[in-house]
């Protein structure tokens, strides 16, 4: 889900560093001295899940986690998933600095469109199925939404987009489904040791 | 900081919580067989008249049927191929100009792999990986040069060998016993991320939360 440097042009760059920028800045506005726990740590947790691979095929692809940060942080996933993807930059190679922006927005975005879809869901009182199948939603929607953003940046820089993001998608499908299970699992176990966790944003 | 006791101790116990968390997906982390397919390498080395090339993501696994490309120093397309099963692809040494070798993964991924003009002169395996410095000395003598030896040793029989024939027969010998060295040299190039990577950035993490946390402090105090 990287993108690697030296593939996007120029312009697609900035963009989505822009673009990303804005994000950030509604992320960050009004925030909360409670919440900065929560990201950090989600923050963490993303940062990591990305070494975990699930083998498909002739590639392998790797866990996002994107689902989950988006469901619970809503706009402030864009700042955790920036420093969570600035050091994978640094530290793994993964992406780059200069596509930090681009990356971000495509794994960000996504996560901040599955809070408004399915965040209703952490709201004290819904019934476990509700739950289990919008957190389930969360994950697999977040990755699925990330692998049609990477296709169209790469027609925006020139790519047929169809074959891009086909292939995106079809390398990401096991991973769509084991993090629709595993956002799941996490926000059962959060709602049943920490609930105020989940229900931060909408107390605030 | 008190009288905030109460929000203060669910953020401690959501850290013992998502401790627990990560720490299985550490556990996960070293589950056999991983390979991944968010990074590429391209290795390349030069061995005689031919240079090559592996190619790996991440986690070790081989790049297979991925287009490389090679360009000269002014980004002009000299030739291209695949990468086979094993993830290598070789080529005859198109020109004595630097080489730049682009292996376009799947997916996003690109990799690239820079070859000095001095490597491709003095057919060194090794000096693919490093600065041009120290391999100026390496490099090939001149036509003026090996003449100016001949008529030096002119006449002396243990010598007629030339320059150049003694070269080819130290670099022949050079290239088996370094062959070994080249793929350790490969292998280290493609090792994915430690340990101490994934700790440090876990730890970069939770400073910046410390740091955020003091300044949110300190807004609310003043």
């Amino acid at each position: 889900m990287h993108i690697s440097e030296g593939i996007l042009s120029p312009a697609v760059l900035i963009g989505g560093a822009a673009l990303t920028a804005a994000g950030v800045a509604v992320g960050i506005k009004n925030l909360d001295q409670k919440e900065i726990p929560t990201m950090g740590i989600l923050s963490a947790a993303f940062f990591v899940s990305t070494l975990i691979h699930v083998p498909a095929g002739p590639v392998s692809v790797h866990l996002i986690l994107n689902g989950l940060v988006g469901l619970i942080l809503g706009w402030k996933a864009f700042p955790a998933i920036l420093v969570g993807l600035a050091l994978q930059a640094l530290l793994f190679q993964f992406g780059g600095m200069t596509t930090l922006g681009v990356n971000t927005l495509n794994m960000a975005l996504p996560a901040v469109v599955c809070h408004y879809i399915f965040g209703n869901a952490l709201k004290p009182g819904t019934g476990r199925t509700v739950i289990i199948s919008s957190a389930f939603g969360a994950g697999f929607c977040s990755v699925l939404m990330s692998g049609i953003m990477v296709g169209f940046s790469l027609y925006l820089t020139g790519e047929a987009f169809l074959p891009a993001a086909k292939l995106m998608v079809a390398a990401h499908l096991p991973v769509m489904f084991i993090e629709g299970i595993l956002t799941a699992a996490c926000v059962l176990f959060l709602r049943k040791v920490r609930p105020e966790i989940l229900e931060g944003d909408h107390v605030s | 900081m008190f009288r905030e006791n109460s929000h203060d101790s669910i953020a401690f116990g959501l850290n013992y919580n998502i401790f627990y968390f990560i720490f299985i997906m550490l556990w996960l982390l070293f589950l056999p067989d991983s390979a991944s397919a968010h990074k590429v390498t391209i290795f390349a080395w030069v061995d005689g008249d031919t240079v090559f090339t592996q190619s790996k993501f991440s986690g070790g696994k081989r790049v297979k049927n991925a287009p490389v490309l090679v360009y000269d120093s002014k980004d002009v397309l000299l030739l291209d191929g695949k990468t086979d099963k094993k993830g290598m692809f070789s080529f005859k040494i198109p020109q004595k100009t630097s080489l730049k070798i682009v292996l376009k993964a799947s997916m996003a991924h690109m990799a690239v792999w820079k070859i000095p003009v001095e490597a491709l002169g003095g057919t060194e395996p090794e000096n693919a990986a490093k600065t041009d410095g120290p391999q100026n000395s390496l490099k090939p003598p001149s036509g003026s040069m090996d003449i100016e030896t001949h008529e030096q040793v002119s006449g002396s029989s243990t010598v007629a060998l030339g320059k150049r024939e003694i070269e080819e027969i130290i670099d022949a010998s050079l290239d088996k016993k370094l062959a070994p060295i080249t793929e350790i040299l490969a292998d280290s190039i493609h090792r994915g991320p430690g340990i101490t990577e994934i700790m440090g950035g876990i730890g970069y993490i939770l400073g910046l939360v410390g740091v955020a946390l003091y300044f949110a402090n300190r807004k609310r105090k003043s």
